[in-house]
C-alpha cells in the first residue's frame, strides 16, 4: 500500500469517528443553545445506546432491530430524566443543572457496570455489512462505509427538518433567543423537550452503530464526552454547523494524530481547542456572548 | 462589623483544641484521615473562593491541583535539596502562573461556557500527564520520599512519622485558609463579590472586571496547587489520578455538599466527603453510585448544603452565589 492510500484510509477513519462525535454532539449543542443547559449526562445516553444494543442483539439476534429498539428505550430513559429531575432545575440556573447531570453521569456509569459488568462487550456487525470491499486502490471495511453513509443520511434528514419545516424554524429561532420566541407566544419548553428527546435518540443511534466498530466498555461515555466538549467549544455553543465542522476536525486530528505521533494524539485536540479559544473565544461559528 | 456570636467563639476554640490534641487521642489510622480532611478542606476552600465568592464555576479545577501535585512530586524527586517550605512555595507560584495562563483565556466567558473551557484545559494537562511517560510515569505514577522539614533557628524535623506530618499540614492549611478568609474581606475581595453579583455595572464605576476575575482565578489556583503539593507530600505518591475527571468532580461535590454560600461550607463538605467515603468504601464498592445520588439529592433538596442545617442562610442578595 502506498503512502497516499494510508493517508486516505486514515482520513476515512477520521471521518467515521467525526460523524459519530457529531451525532452525539448535535443534541448536546442544540439543548445548550436553546436552554443553556449543559447536559453532561448526554454522553451516558450514547453509552446506554451501545449497551442496550448489546442486550437486544443477544435477545433478538438482529442488529437492525436493536438499531430501532435501543434508541427508543434510551429516549424513554432521557425523557424520564428530563421530566422528573432536570425540569426541576430550570428555574435554578446553570450551575445546579451541570451538577445534577454530572451526578447522573456517575450514577448511570455505575449502574451500567453493575448490570453489564466491567468487561468490554462486543456486538457483531450484521452479515450484510461485514468484510471489506475494494476502495480506491485498497480495501476498506464495509461497516465503516455504512457508518459514514448512515450518518450522512441522518445529517441530511436533520438539515431538512431544521431548515424546511416550521418546527425546525422555531427550534433555530429558540437557539438564537429563547426568551424572545417565548414572548411571541411559542411554548418553548415543549420544543425543548422534543429537541431533548431527539438528541437522546441521535446519541443512542451513535452508540448503537459505534458498538460493532469500537468495543463496548463503561468508560466509553467519558471518552465521547471529552470529544463532545471540545467539539462544542471549537464549533461554538449552539451552532450545528460549528459542531459538524469541529467534529470532523477532531475526528481527523485524532486519526492523523495516531498515525503520526501516537503519544500526542490526545493532546492535539485540546491544543486545537486552546488555539481556537485564543483567536476566537466564541468558537468558529458561535455567536457573541 | 458584627460581633462574633458567643457560641461560634466557644465552638472554634473547641475545634482548634481538638485539632491540636488530635494526634494524642486518635489512633494512627484516624490521623491519616484527619490529614486528608485538612488537605481537601484547603482545596475545597480554594475552589469555593472562585465558585462561591467569585460566582465562577470551573469544571477544570483539577488542573491547578494536579499541576501542584506533579510539581511537588517532581521537585521532591529531582531537587531533594530544596527546603520543604521553599518547594511548597514554588508549587504555589506555579499554580498561580497556571491560573494566569488558563484564566487569561477563559475568564472572559461565563456560566456553562467558562465551566467547559476550564475543563478542556484540565484534559489537556491530563493528556500530557498520561502520555509523557518518561517524566510522569503516566497511569502507573511514581512514589516520592517525603523530605524532612528544616527551619532556620529551629533545626530539622523528620517527617517520617505521621504526627509531624499532621502538625505541618495543620500549620500550612490553617495559614492558607485564614489568608483566604482575610483575602475575601479586603477591598479586592469585596470587588470580586461585586463582580459576581453584577458584571455590567462595575466597569462604569471604574472596575476592570476581566482583571478582577483573573485575579480571583489565579489566587484560587495558587491555593489549589498548594493543596495538591501537600497531598503528594502526605501521600508520597503521584499518578494521573490527581488530574483526571473525577478529581474535579470531588472538589465540586465537597463544596456543594458543604454549602458554597458560607465560607465554612466547603470545610464541612471536605470532612463529610472524606469520612463518608472512608466509611462507605468499607461497606460497598459502589461508591460512585452513592456519590452521584448524594449530588442529585443535594442539588434538588438541600440547596444551601449541610452548613445551612447549622447556620441559617443569610438574607442578603449575596447569598445566591454561583446560581446565575
Amino acid at each position: 500500500m502506498g503512502v497516499w492510500e494510508i493517508y486516505l484510509t486514515t482520513a476515512m477513519h477520521g471521518l467515521v469517528y467525526g460523524m459519530l462525535i457529531f451525532l452525539v454532539a448535535s443534541g448536546l449543542t442544540l439543548v445548550l443553545g436553546m436552554a443553556g443547559v449543559l447536559n453532561i449526562a448526554h454522553a451516558a445516553l450514547y453509552m446506554l445506546g451501545a449497551y442496550f444494543a448489546y442486550t437486544f442483539t443477544q435477545f433478538t439476534g438482529s442488529f437492525w432491530l436493536s438499531l430501532i429498539l435501543s434508541p427508543l428505550v434510551v429516549a424513554l430513559v432521557a425523557v424520564l430524566i428530563e421530566r422528573f429531575l432536570l425540569r426541576k432545575t430550570y428555574a435554578k440556573g446553570h450551575v445546579p443543572q451541570i451538577l445534577l447531570t454530572f451526578g447522573l453521569l456517575y450514577m448511570i456509569s455505575e449502574i451500567v457496570r453493575m448490570v453489564w459488568g466491567t468487561n468490554p462487550l462486543r456486538v457483531f456487525e450484521p452479515p450484510l455489512l461485514s468484510g471489506e470491499i475494494p476502495f480506491l486502490g485498497g480495501t476498506y471495511p464495509v461497516y465503516r462505509l455504512f457508518i459514514i453513509g448512515f450518518s450522512i443520511f441522518i445529517l441530511i434528514g436533520m438539515l431538512l427538518f431544521l431548515m424546511r419545516t416550521r418546527v425546525g424554524l422555531i427550534i433555530r429561532a429558540a437557539v438564537h433567543d429563547a426568551d424572545m420566541v417565548g414572548a411571541l407566544g411559542t411554548n418553548v419548553p415543549v420544543y425543548l423537550f422534543a429537541v431533548y428527546a431527539g438528541g437522546a435518540i441521535l446519541a443512542a443511534v451513535a452508540g448503537v452503530i459505534a458498538a460493532p466498530m469500537l468495543s463496548i466498555f463503561s468508560g466509553m461515555g467519558d471518552q465521547i464526552l471529552l470529544d463532545c466538549f471540545v467539539v462544542i467549544i471549537v464549533g461554538g455553543f449552539g451552532s450545528l454547523l460549528g459542531a459538524f465542522v469541529a467534529a470532523l476536525l477532531v475526528g481527523e486530528l485524532q486519526s492523523y494524530g495516531v498515525l503520526w505521533i501516537p503519544q500526542l494524539a490526545l493532546v492535539f485536540e485540546f491544543l486545537l481547542m486552546a488555539v481556537v479559544l485564543a483567536i476566537r473565544p466564541t468558537g468558529l461559528f458561535g455567536e457573541e456572548i | 462589623m458584627k460581633r462574633a456570636h458567643p457560641y461560634s467563639l466557644v465552638g472554634s476554640m473547641l475545634i482548634f483544641g481538638f485539632l491540636l490534641l488530635a494526634p494524642r487521642i486518635l489512633p494512627e489510622m484516624k490521623i491519616h484521615l484527619m490529614i486528608e480532611v485538612m488537605i481537601f478542606a484547603l482545596w475545597a476552600v480554594s475552589f469555593n473562593l472562585l465558585f462561591g465568592h467569585g460566582g465562577l464555576l470551573a469544571f477544570g479545577f483539577g488542573a491547578p491541583y494536579g499541576v501542584g501535585a506533579y510539581a511537588a512530586a517532581l521537585l521532591f524527586q529531582h531537587f531533594a535539596g530544596i527546603p520543604l517550605v521553599l518547594t511548597l512555595g514554588l508549587v504555589a507560584l506555579l499554580g498561580f502562573l497556571t491560573g494566569i495562563i488558563i484564566g487569561s483565556l477563559s475568564v472572559r466567558l461565563k456560566g456553562a461556557y467558562f465551566a467547559l473551557i476550564t475543563f478542556g484545559f484540565q484534559m489537556f494537562l491530563y493528556a500530557i500527564a498520561l502520555k509523557w511517560y518518561s517524566v510522569t510515569k503516566g497511569d502507573d505514577g511514581f512514589s516520592v520520599t517525603r523530605p524532612a522539614l528544616s527551619l532556620p533557628l529551629a533545626g530539622n524535623f523528620s517527617m517520617a512519622n505521621v504526627v509531624p506530618v499532621y502538625y505541618f499540614t495543620l500549620a500550612i492549611v490553617a495559614l492558607a485558609i485564614l489568608a483566604t478568609y482575610f483575602f475575601q474581606k479586603t477591598p479586592l475581595g469585596n470587588s470580586i463579590a461585586l463582580v459576581r453579583e453584577n458584571d455590567i455595572r462595575p466597569p462604569f464605576l471604574g472596575y476592570n472586571v476581566y482583571l478582577i476575575r483573573l485575579t480571583v482565578f489565579s489566587v484560587s489556583c495558587l491555593l489549589a496547587a498548594l493543596a495538591g503539593g501537600l497531598f503528594v507530600f502526605f501521600n508520597e505518591f503521584v499518578s494521573t489520578a490527581v488530574i483526571d475527571m473525577n478529581v474535579s468532580m470531588v472538589v465540586l461535590l465537597m463544596a456543594i455538599i458543604g454549602g458554597s454560600d458560607h465560607f465554612l461550607g466547603p470545610i464541612l463538605g471536605a470532612a463529610f466527603y472524606v469520612l463518608v467515603q472512608n466509611w462507605l468504601s468499607s461497606l460497598t464498592n459502589r461508591w460512585f453510585l452513592v456519590m452521584g445520588a448524594i449530588f442529585i439529592v443535594v442539588v434538588l433538596y438541600l440547596e444551601g448544603g449541610l452548613i445551612s442545617l447549622f447556620i441559617p442562610k443569610k438574607d442578603q442578595p449575596g447569598g445566591s452565589a454561583g446560581r446565575k
